[in-house]
């Protein structure tokens, strides 16, 4: 299937448009979550660049995995991903969901996100400070601008992979429309 | 209020310790066989040992025994006793104290689902921190967590120089 | 009762009204919660078998990631544990200088988790001014060890470098800053607010009684009455040398347990003060040798501390070898989270079950691990 799509004039403006108002899923999946409290109020405010929190994933665009992932997590987590609607984006955080990180001989958590959801782009850091954060969500608000942020496509052009990647480390996982 | 001597020798004079000693101040450790460990517990707890804080397990693979750790606290003499017990690692069952202290049933499905102890008397033994397993009880010692990476997960590639250990 | 006017309901993992990664599936008729049942497991790591794996002196880098909003009791505690075992004396200056790093996380908790709790009831202000104030003594931490969050610097022997006089001087600073302008904000905010007074009065309540049972500690029994602090009954570190009061309630609610939280953080302050007047001079590290081998006889212990939610212990055992043999967290909210739930949630409405959750201090990753 062609993985290519024309650039009109429309599709700018909804770049544009989407790139100055992100939801974010506040779905807190580790412990870097600790370090969010901090960037969503008024010292390192993230809501002057156009980023807000959503509560429930039919409403938002963005879903931030602060952390490991323990196997429990990675089904929940499946399921919040396939409920949110396109276009939406993933951000990995913190040095776990690149290699494991600190965990990297434990028997519960995961190794490599992009082996089971499609990320557009890391963060680093164990954790990452406040600062940090903000560097890589304003990389990311270019990169939806610039119409190169297509994880859900891939998504769907690969469901094989990952779907077979998920299979083999959580059993069976139910899918539903 | 009592202290640590004056302890040691009301447990000597009702039960038989196989070993005792006051580890540091404050802190006592007593041995018991494990036909008198849960008469011991229900005697120190009507002796005002009202607090339970944990019960621990460790695998000892080589003498092929598994040792129960019980750590009680008075808020009257202000000192810890761990009372301990071995029992042997094959079948590895023993008798639950969740008749004396309620909240002992759940330190005992942890310890069943990592150790693999049951626990006479106990029938909420059902997985809660896990999620399907199907291998070994993790905590052991013959379960090697590093190799069970190795099989179930794949390394990042970096560059063709992949992760070694 | 009748099944066909019963539902079930997931209440987390995801939910504002969590206190972090934990879930409840409770059924509820009306309003009213009728059975409840804990779901947790979702931040399981292994800590215990990890720690096996490596050696003494790396698991201290391993071991504050177990609890999130106060990491340096971990690393204060499995210091102790090894210093316990194998008998190692640590210098004065060194005790003096681990009080003030625990007080001032026992600052930054509770200010935080007040900011939680006024959040499950919908006071936003006193969030965003809960997180602030938290970042202050963040600032501070990290002038002294480097790191925002995780510090790494209480190790066993001692701690890993001295403080300059000019950061003391900015730790009284912060002090004052907290007990004039900060705290006098926060009262007239939130504790005289009759909302907030109304929100919490009578809730979540558990007695003396089923509190000493279930082996709850801290705050809970605090708040019925029973003036029990670790840091009196069985003295560590260097409380000892200062003096301090442990103020009690008799309720029980939850409108106890966040006065408590309040009382403690202005104890904090005025331990704070005494300890920077009185710190001795010396060195702040015992020698033991090579950091990769360390080695301690065989032996165990049992050690505890007081944590701001309640007693929280290690239990270790050492074979001798360059790695610990065993070593198992006991978290301070492991009770409330695992048994409380099925005992004590029933019967509260549907809007009071972040009240009571966020009340209580239940903090998932203890009892995960």
């Amino acid at each position: 299937m062609n993985n290519n799509f024309v650039k009109g004039s429309w599709q700018e403006i909804l770049d544009w448009a989407q790139n100055k108002s992100i939801n974010m899923l506040h779905y807190c999946t580790g412990c870097g979550a600790i370090e969010l409290p901090p960037t969503m109020t008024s010292r390192y405010d993230m809501s002057r660049f156009g980023i807000g929190p959503a509560a429930t994933p039919r409403q938002a665009d963005l879903l931030l995995v602060t952390g490991y992932l323990s196997t429990k997590t990675l089904r929940r987590l499946i399921y919040t991903y396939e409920q949110m609607q396109a276009p939406k984006f993933v951000v990995g955080f913190g040095s776990c969901t690149i290699n494991g990180g600190m965990y990297w001989d434990s028997y519960n958590t995961i190794k490599q996100l992009d082996k089971y959801l499609p990320v557009e782009m890391y963060i680093a850091g164990c954790m990452p400070r406040p600062e940090a954060i903000l560097d890589g969500l304003l990389k990311l608000k270019k990169m939806i601008n610039n119409g190169e942020a297509d994880g859900y496509k891939r998504y769907q052009d690969n469901l094989e992979f990952y779907h077979q990647n998920q299979e083999a480390v959580l059993g069976e996982v139910q899918r539903t429309q | 209020m009592r202290n640590e001597k004056e302890l040691l020798q009301l447990i000597n004079a009702h039960f038989n310790p196989e070993a005792m000693e006051i580890q540091r101040e404050q802190n006592l450790s007593v041995k018991l066989k494990k036909e008198e460990l849960i008469q011991a517990l229900s005697f120190l707890k009507s002796h005002s040992y009202r607090h339970l804080s944990t019960i621990s397990c460790v695998d000892w693979l080589e003498e092929e025994e598994f040792e129960l750790v019980y750590h009680l606290f008075s808020y009257d003499d202000l000192v810890n006793i761990s009372l301990k017990t071995r029992i042997a690692r094959e079948p590895g069952v023993f008798q639950t104290a969740k008749e004396i202290w309620p909240v002992a049933e759940f330190y005992e499905r942890d310890i069943h689902e990592f150790f693999g102890v049951e626990f006479k008397g106990n029938d909420n033994l059902e997985e809660m921190i896990l999620e399907n397993w199907q291998h070994l009880p993790p905590m052991r010692k013959d379960f090697d967590t590093r190799e069970f990476v190795n099989d179930q997960y794949e390394w990042r590639d970096y560059n063709g120089q992949k992760h070694t250990d | 009762m009748d099944k066909s006017t019963q539902t079930e309901i997931f209440f987390g993992p995801n939910h504002p009204g969590v206190p972090g990664n934990y879930g409840i599936i409770y059924e509820f008729e009306g309003d009213t919660v009728t059975s409840a049942k804990a779901n947790a497991g979702h931040l399981h790591r292994g800590f215990e078998k990890l720690m096996e794996e490596r050696l003494w002196i790396k698991n201290t880098a391993l071991v504050p990631r177990i609890c999130v909003e106060e990491p340096d009791i971990n690393e204060m505690v499995y210091a102790m544990g090894f210093e316990a075992i194998g008998e190692i004396e640590v210098p004065r200056r060194a005790d003096y200088i681990r009080s003030i790093i625990l007080e001032l996380a026992r600052i930054q908790g509770h200010i935080f988790s007040i900011g939680g709790n006024a959040a499950g009831i919908g006071q936003y202000t006193v969030m965003h001014w809960g997180t602030l104030t938290r970042d202050y003594i963040l600032d501070i931490f990290e002038e002294i060890t480097g790191a925002r969050v995780y510090h790494i610097y209480i190790r066993p022997g001692g701690v890993r470098q001295d403080i300059e006089d000019e950061t003391f001087d900015k730790i009284l600073d912060l002090m004052d800053e907290l007990e004039n302008e900060r705290f006098p904000d926060l009262e007239k905010t939130l504790f005289e607010n009759p909302n907030a007074q109304k929100r919490w009065q009578g809730k979540a309540v558990i007695t003396k009684e089923e509190a000493i049972e279930m082996g709850a500690t801290g705050p809970v029994l605090r708040a019925n009455g029973v003036p029990h602090d670790l840091r009196k009954m069985m003295p560590y570190a260097a409380y000892d040398a200062v003096e301090f009061e442990v103020p009690t309630y008799e309720n029980g609610d939850a409108w106890d347990r966040i006065k408590i939280a309040r009382d403690d953080m202005l104890q904090s302050i005025k331990i704070i003060r005494q300890l920077i007047q009185d710190i001795p001079d010396g060195p702040v590290q015992t020698d033991l040798g090579n950091g990769l081998k360390y080695k301690i006889p065989k032996g165990d212990a049992y050690v505890k501390i007081e944590s701001k939610r309640g007693e929280y212990g290690y239990y270790m055992v050492s074979d001798g070898s360059l790695k610990p043999y065993r070593v198992h967290v006991r978290g301070a909210s492991t009770p409330l989270g695992l048994y409380g739930v099925r005992e004590f949630l029933p019967g509260t409405r549907i809007a009071d079950v972040p009240v009571w959750a966020k009340s209580l201090g239940i903090c998932p990753p203890e009892f995960d691990r």
